[in-house]
Order: structure tokens, then sequence, then C-alpha cells
């Protein structure tokens, strides 16, 4: 989190460097607004966001009894207050929290979960997403993705700039430091992004194993979630349906909803059969 | 220097007053997730007695000459509704949840029952109330041992005498489910 601040901060500060004191200070301004803005209205809404862009409905306390029970017994087990639930259309077997506190937490899960998974998988996985709705994992994913792309806007609107203020030259009184402030300040709108989005991405990996680590915590066994995880696995081989979902959201689900196979510096999720051969061990 | 030396001082005794008022508050917040857990037990030993009645009801439509359960459960519900402080009331739950296994065993004889739509209900409900009950009770005894750390590490204990507060008791498993189910090959 500081350190996405920092880069945040180094980037502004270069920017300052090569803009000069009038023009540039004016879309400086404008952009720190604008991103405070952003910063305020994503975490607040975040949970709003992420059910509006994954079209989720709540679920009815009739319809979706068992969702019901089990999310209750587990928030007994963990002294968190229920959150609200949601059913987004799938036949995928996906979930993910969202909120930016345990008061304001919602849990959405796919149809496909709650059809396929039987008692014990489901209550290994609403075990996993509750661990991160008491983590405080939500909040951090959600002030993160905002952070992310707060930074991605200002390296956005600096580039931009930059391309309209070389037109107007004329005002170097020392060319030569001008222009190394320059190519530092393009680099490095060019890469914070990406370094930003690498540091998320790595410490959402790590969030997900402890959060599979406090789902066995409350539920007392790991073999609900290990199985869940295996059928997961199972099914990612097999369909190629395309779920909706956004990247924004994807580091929220319990796996990757985009199925990616390649695990670099940019998976959102550790591969699968990591998680289940910790899950073994236990 | 005199003006150094008040300074320390105060900061000396300011450090002191927050430890004292960090312990004390530590000591509160865990005895009162003790107290709110054990409410939360009450609350669906509470449900459990609430769905009871109705379960009878259904049962007896279909089985009627099942009568000497019937009573099993309603003495086990009246004895848990009657009890006053948790522990007895747990013990008689228990009591009440053994009496329960045996009316879903016995339903098993009377597919009419099973397949009424009221008695799958109950049944779903009472066995969820009976994990939401088990999750209860591990949530109170994490509690405890949360409380029994932090009052048995020093400085820690110090303070729980201090304040002259009390250590809580676990809850044991019922004896009977405690025993090693014996499998037959």
């Amino acid at each position: 989190m500081i350190i996405i601040f920092a880069v945040f901060i180094v980037l502004g500060v270069v920017i300052g460097f090569i803009a000069g004191p009038t023009y540039f200070t004016m879309i400086m301004i404008l952009a720190v607004i604008i991103s405070l803005v952003y910063l305020v209205t994503g975490y607040y809404n975040s949970d709003k966001i992420a059910l509006a862009s994954v079209n989720a409905k709540p679920a009815s306390q009739t319809q979706y009894r068992q969702y019901h029970n089990i999310v209750e017994g587990l928030c007994l087990a963990s002294g968190l207050p229920k959150p609200r639930l949601f059913v987004m259309k799938s036949s995928n077997i996906n979930a993910f929290a969202s909120g930016r506190d345990p008061q304001h937490a919602v849990l959405c899960f796919t149809t496909g979960a709650l059809e396929r998974l039987d008692k014990h998988e489901l209550e290994g996985v609403i075990g996993h997403e509750l661990s991160h709705i008491a983590n405080y994992d939500i909040r951090f994913m959600t002030l993160t993705a905002v952070l992310v792309g707060m930074i991605a806007i200002v390296s956005e609107i600096f580039l931009r700039s930059l391309f309209w203020s070389s037109f107007s030259g004329g005002r170097s009184k020392d060319g030569k430091a001008q222009i190394i402030f320059m190519i530092i300040g393009i680099v490095l709108a060019i890469l914070a992004p990406i370094v930003v989005a690498m540091i998320q991405f790595s410490i959402s990996r790590k969030r997900e194993f402890t959060a599979d680590a406090s789902a066995v915590k409350f539920i007392r066994s790991p073999t609900g979630l290990k199985n869940a995880l295996q059928k997961i696995e199972n099914e990612s081989s097999q369909t190629n349906e395309k779920q909706r979902a956004t990247k924004a959201i994807a580091p929220l689900f319990i796996s990757d909803p985009f199925k990616r196979k390649i695990n670099n510096l940019f998976s959102t999720h550790p591969p699968l059969e990591k998680r289940i051969k910790i899950l073994e061990r236990m | 220097m005199a003006l150094g030396l008040t300074i320390a001082i105060i900061a000396i005794i300011a450090v002191i007053a927050f430890i004292f008022i960090y312990y004390f508050n530590r000591f509160v917040v865990l005895g009162n997730r003790i107290k709110n857990s054990l409410a939360q037990i009450d609350v669906q030993l509470r449900k459990r007695a609430d769905l009871v009645p109705s379960l009878v009801k259904v049962v007896k439509a279909y089985a009627k000459h099942e009568s000497k359960i019937m009573e099993q459960v309603t003495k086990a519900r009246s004895e848990m509704l009657k009890s006053t402080n948790v522990q007895s009331k747990v013990k008689a739950g228990d009591k009440l949840q053994d009496a329960l296994k045996s009316i879903f065993a016995i339903a098993e004889n009377y597919p009419q029952l099973k397949a009424n739509e009221n008695y799958l209900h109950l049944q779903q409900e009472l066995s969820a109330i009976e994990d939401k009950v088990a999750y209860a009770r591990q949530y109170y005894n994490d509690s405890v041992l949360d409380l029994e750390n932090a009052s048995q590490k020093f400085p820690g204990v110090l303070f729980f005498k201090l304040y002259g507060r009390e250590s809580k008791e676990y809850l044991k498993i019922p004896e009977a489910s405690r025993a090693m189910p014996k499998i037959d090959l």
C-alpha cells in the first residue's frame, strides 16, 4: 500500500519538475482533484460497482436457503456480521466478496457454484470469502484497485499533455536537464501503472493463501475447500464459456474468472494445484 | 533542565496510564465477546425449541404410534426452556438434539412423511441450526481461549488480577458424542 502511494508521489514530483510552474500546475491540481473524487467514490461504492458489473441479484431467503444458512453458521464461527448475499448468473463455479469493511460487506456466488457444489464444498468456499472479509482483504483490494486506476489516469494525463507541450516549446532555459527529466518522466509514466499492478497482484496472490488457511480455521477441516478447488480446476479445463466479469474485479474472485493458464507476475491468483496441495497438508 | 525533566516525567506517566487503559479495555472487549457468543448460542437454541412443536405435529400426523419418542422430544424441549443458566441450557439442548435425531431416524420408515414438504423444510432448518449451534460454541471457545491467552501472558496477567476479572470456562462437548463411533466392517 505504502509502495503504491510512494510511486504515486514520485510520479507527481517528476511530472511537477518537467512541468514548470505555470501551465502544468493547473493540470496537476485538476488531476489531483479528479483522482480524489475517483478515490472517494470508488471506495464508498466499490460493492455496488462490483455487483453491477457482473449483473448480480440479491439472493432470496427462500430460494437460496442453504446459501443463507451456511453463511449464517460461518458468521457465528468467525464473529462477523452477516454480509448481504447476492447471486450472479453463470454456470461456472466462482464467488467473490466486496465492500469496504465487514459492516458493509457483500458476498456474491455464481448460480453454478450454488447448484454444483455440495454442502461441505460450499462451506469451504464461503469460509474462504468470509476470511477475505475478516482479514479486510476486501478493503485492501478495493483501495489498491482504485489507486492503480488513479495512477493509470495520472500517467495518461501526463503523457498526453507532454505531447501538446512539445509544440509550445521555447521554455527551455537549461535544455539538457529538461530533456533528462523529460525522459525520466516518460519512462516513469509508462512503468508506474505496470509496477503498481504487479505489486497489487503479488499481494493478491499471497492473500489467497491466507484466506484458504483462515477458512480452514473457521470450519476446522480442509476437505470441503479442497474438493471445491478441485472441482473448479477440473471445470476450467473443460468449459470455455466466458464469464461476465471485468478485469478490474478479477482479483476479488475465488479463482481467476478468465481462466488464464499462465502463471506469472500478472496473475491475480496462485495456481489452483498449489493451493490444493497446501490444503492437503493441513 | 528542569523543563526537560518535567516533560520526561509527564511522558512516562502518560505511557503508564496508556498501558493501564489499554489492558483495561482489552479485557473488557474480550469479556464482552464471550458474553455475546453465549447469547448467540442461546439464540440458536431458542430457534431450535421454536421449531420443535411444528415438527412434532407433522410427524404425529404420519407416525401415530411413535408417541414415546415424541414425549422424549417434548420433555427435552421443556427442560431446555426451563433451564436458566447457559451451561445447563446447552446440556439440555444436546439432549433435545439427540431426541430429534431419533425422530429423523424413525421418519426413514415413513415414506409419506419423508415426502412431506413441511417436514423436509423443518428437517433442513433443524440440521442448519445444529451446524449453527456447533459454530457458535466453537466461537465461544475461541473467545475463551483469546481471553485466557491474554490473561495468562505477561504483563497481562498482572492487570487481569488487578482489575479483578474472572476467566470463563470452556463449553465441553457432550460425553456421548465424544465417544468414538463404532464402525462395523
